[in-house]
């Protein structure tokens, strides 16, 4: 089950999955501004990518909300991960802030030339981000994103379960 | 940032106020009148008689100044004489978060004994969920709802793990019923029952799925269980997230539906049964096409129906029974786990007081997922151990997991030294097996036969010397070589003296703590291969292991731990058949 739309010659497809087990170059993991992996997604990148990521990212100390880092994903099947520091709990400035913290995961996989970009739905979920203002963002991001040369040629958003895959759906239906 | 002399996680949720009082809460905070009734209900105070701020009226007021401030119109007019109120800092916030979380399990004891029918829990969730929007939670809150949320249950068990217990537990049934054709169908269509369970029984107690399966292979079920979906607690019920919630039962509701399922069997649990049969079509708005039960109701059903034979003799102990409050007071489930204790056990000896009116294991609302308030939910559990002792029983049967925990932590702390069980587990073990099948049942599980772990080697380690003791005993007996140590920098010295082939490890202890630890041994190249099970009471605190730069340990157990679900594990870290 998909959804597939192109975004200034980038494919976005929307699918139903796991991220952490996506079969990208690159997965997106919505992270904490410590950047320890925590549970969630954070725990299934550590159990099944193994101890380098963690390696890699106590030498990165902190980053600022909007910002971004790459590591390499150890046993996963991506190459990388950006972890990604957005927004949480109604912050102020939410729009604004998630929309950057989208550009830079972009902006990380560019510097990568990582062809297949994997999404989760940024900061829904435990972080509070509603649904429906969470696809408008993101959509809106990666038009705003996908502009340069060395763009990815694939985006993909990754949804758990048909509550989160709907609006998300409707929001890509409406690109031309 | 401070709007009107708010800061801004306070503005955000007297804004959000308004949106989550519906008309049962305001009922609720209209209608106290302060006349103490609740206070002799709770635990909280009865283990506290000289602390006010535990007393329900006392809780539910923090909740309600704000009601009466900025929702009431009697707080506009009379602020002084309704005791309106408001919050305007972080600080504030993180008090009244003490108050909901820390000082009340939601239970509901105290809206039993309320004559104008105030109900704390459904205010005390509601602030809750306040507070979660906002991020203002305890951590161990925060880790339980994000591995739901994202990983699809409460404790994060991948799916590779799931199905790997799954397929553990048939082989385990295969070999003690020397049948090839027992199992656990994953994901079958059609299916009269779909089985839901609790993360835990992944986790820490598997036998209680390979006796499910044993009760409905003998009943002739046709059944399956979901390879996703198939968690039936819900964190929201805890943590007053609606949206969590709805997703979690959702996911559920539309795997069943996705299975073509007829009914929907939900392990023993309370507060599963209540969020996935009773709150959770209304959190996921869903209608649900298909019927649910408790496996509690399924398996007296079964032998009702002469679908299976039990024999009350095989369970040859003395009993009580543990109503878990939202089974019984949320959900009305008193009389079927009696009535099915009735057949398989013969010394049953009852609680007093019981059903509706009993006391909290303490372990609920999420309190097991809380250590920052063990020390209080523990004195609170006094209440709990003076109705347990009373009793006389050997055995204390619940048809809770959560409950389940909190009863086994709670008989540690007081040395109540009862067992706790749960009805599958007594169903199992009676289960009169006829010819085709003629394998005596053992009241003690295989997996606890002596000298089933002989020739290996143990370290066991933990600070606390009566778990360290029960520990090595439990090991001891099975035939384990067992070696002790009491603190980090021992532990160290004796896994490189002695190389275990196993070190168990708590994480909070003096000195050196258990992260440290960890990561020495991982980072020792003598020791980077030897298995590490942790064994820790703080789950807040698994991110020290997790965290760090090393491949994560073998195997992970919260406590409290009993003999079998420690004797599971080690041997299956061990890899000892």
């Amino acid at each position: 089950m998909s959804v597939v739309k192109t975004i200034n010659g980038c494919m976005v497809r929307l699918e139903k999955g796991d991220i952490t087990q996506a079969d990208a170059d690159a997965i997106v993991l919505y992270a904490r501004e410590d950047l320890k992996l925590g549970s969630g997604y954070g725990n299934a990148i550590s159990i099944r990518g193994g101890p380098v990521i963690k390696q890699e990212l106590e030498a990165k100390g902190t980053v600022s909300v909007g910002e971004a880092v790459v590591t390499t994903a150890g046993n996963l099947k991506a190459k990388y991960v950006i972890h990604a520091v957005g927004p949480k709990f109604q912050e102020a400035d939410l729009d604004s802030k998630l929309k950057r913290t989208i550009l830079s995961a972009l902006q990380r996989a560019q510097e990568k030339t990582a062809n297949r970009v994997a999404f989760p739905l940024m900061g829904a979920g435990f972080y509070g981000v509603s649904l429906d203002q969470c696809a408008s963002v993101m959509i809106a991001a990666l038009e705003a994103g996908l502009t340069e040369k060395n763009q990815p040629r694939e985006v993909i958003i990754y949804a758990l379960d048909s509550r989160e895959y709907a609006p998300f759906q409707h929001e890509l239906e409406k690109l031309k | 940032m401070v709007t009107e002399n708010r800061s801004y996680n306070a503005q955000k949720v007297i804004e959000r106020l308004a949106k989550k009082v519906n008309r049962q809460m305001a009922g609720s905070l209209a209608a106290c009148v302060h006349c103490g009734m609740c206070t002799q209900s709770c635990h909280y105070v009865l283990a506290n008689p000289d602390d006010p701020t535990f007393a329900p009226a006392y809780k539910a007021d923090r909740i309600r100044r704000l009601f009466k401030r900025h929702l009431d119109w009697t707080g506009r007019i009379i602020p002084w004489w309704v005791k309106a109120g408001s919050v305007y800092t972080d600080e504030e916030l993180a008090e009244l978060m003490d108050t909901v979380f820390g000082k009340c399990t939601n239970c509901r004891r105290c809206t039993l004994n309320c004559p104008m029918g105030v109900d704390l829990a459904v205010v005390n969730r509601m602030a809750r969920g306040l507070l979660v929007s906002v991020g203002v939670m305890p951590e161990g809150v925060a880790v339980v709802s994000k591995d739901q949320w994202e990983i699809g249950n409460q404790m994060g068990v991948l799916k590779e793990d799931y199905l790997e217990t799954l397929d553990w537990m048939s082989e385990e049934l295969q070999q003690e019923l020397k049948d090839p054709a027992v199992g656990i169908p994953i994901d079958k269509f059609d299916c009269e029952v779909v089985y839901s369970i609790n993360p835990r029984e992944v986790k820490y107690d598997p036998r209680s799925i390979a006796d499910a399966a044993k009760i409905f292979h003998f009943a002739e079920e046709n059944w399956t269980m979901p390879s996703e979906g198939w968690d039936m607690t819900n964190f929201g019920l805890f943590s007053g997230d609606d949206d969590l919630g709805g997703a979690v039962a959702r996911r559920l509701y539309e795997k069943v539906e996705d299975l073509r399922g007829k009914k929907l069997v939900i392990s023993e649990c309370g507060h599963g049964y209540r969020s996935t049969r009773c709150e959770g079509p209304n959190w996921a708005k869903y209608d649900v096409p298909f019927e649910m039960e408790s496996s509690v109701i399924t398996m007296l059903r079964y032998i009702k129906e002469g679908r299976i034979k039990v024999d009350p003799s095989k369970n040859d102990i003395s009993v009580t029974y543990h109503d878990s409050c939202n089974n019984a007071r949320s959900c009305g489930m008193t009389e079927e786990p009696r009535e099915l204790l009735s057949y398989v056990v013969k010394d049953f000896r009852e609680m007093h007081p019981n059903r509706a009116e009993n006391y909290c294991c303490t372990g609920g609302g999420g309190a097991m997922s809380m250590s920052e308030y063990t020390p209080r939910r523990l004195k609170s559990a006094v209440v709990k151990a003076d109705q347990l002792r009373a009793t006389g029983a050997g055995v204390v049967v619940t048809s809770c997991h959560n409950c389940v925990d909190g009863l086994t932590d709670l008989i540690r702390h007081y040395k109540l030294g009862m067992q706790v069980t749960q009805l599958v587990n007594l169903v199992a073990n009676a289960l009169v097996i006829e010819e085709r099948v003629a394998i005596p049942v053992e009241i003690v599980p295989e997996v606890t036969a002596a000298g089933s772990l002989a020739g290996r080697k143990i370290l066991v380690v933990d600070d606390e010397p009566d778990i360290l003791t029960f520990f090595a005993s439990v090991l001891a007996d099975n035939g384990a070589e067992v070696i002790e140590a009491r603190e980090g920098q021992e532990a160290l010295l004796k896994a490189r003296s002695e190389k275990p082939d196993l070190v168990t490890l708590d994480i909070s202890m003096p000195g050196q703590d258990g992260g440290k630890v960890f990561e020495a041994l991982r980072r020792d190249p003598d020791l980077a291969l030897t298995p590490v099970c942790i064994i820790t009471g703080r789950p807040e605190l698994r991110r020290l292991i997790y965290d760090r730069p090393v491949p994560p340990p073998d195997g992970y157990l919260d406590k409290p731990v009993n003999e079998e679900t420690l004797l599971l594990n080690v041997k299956k870290i061990l890899k000892v058949v």
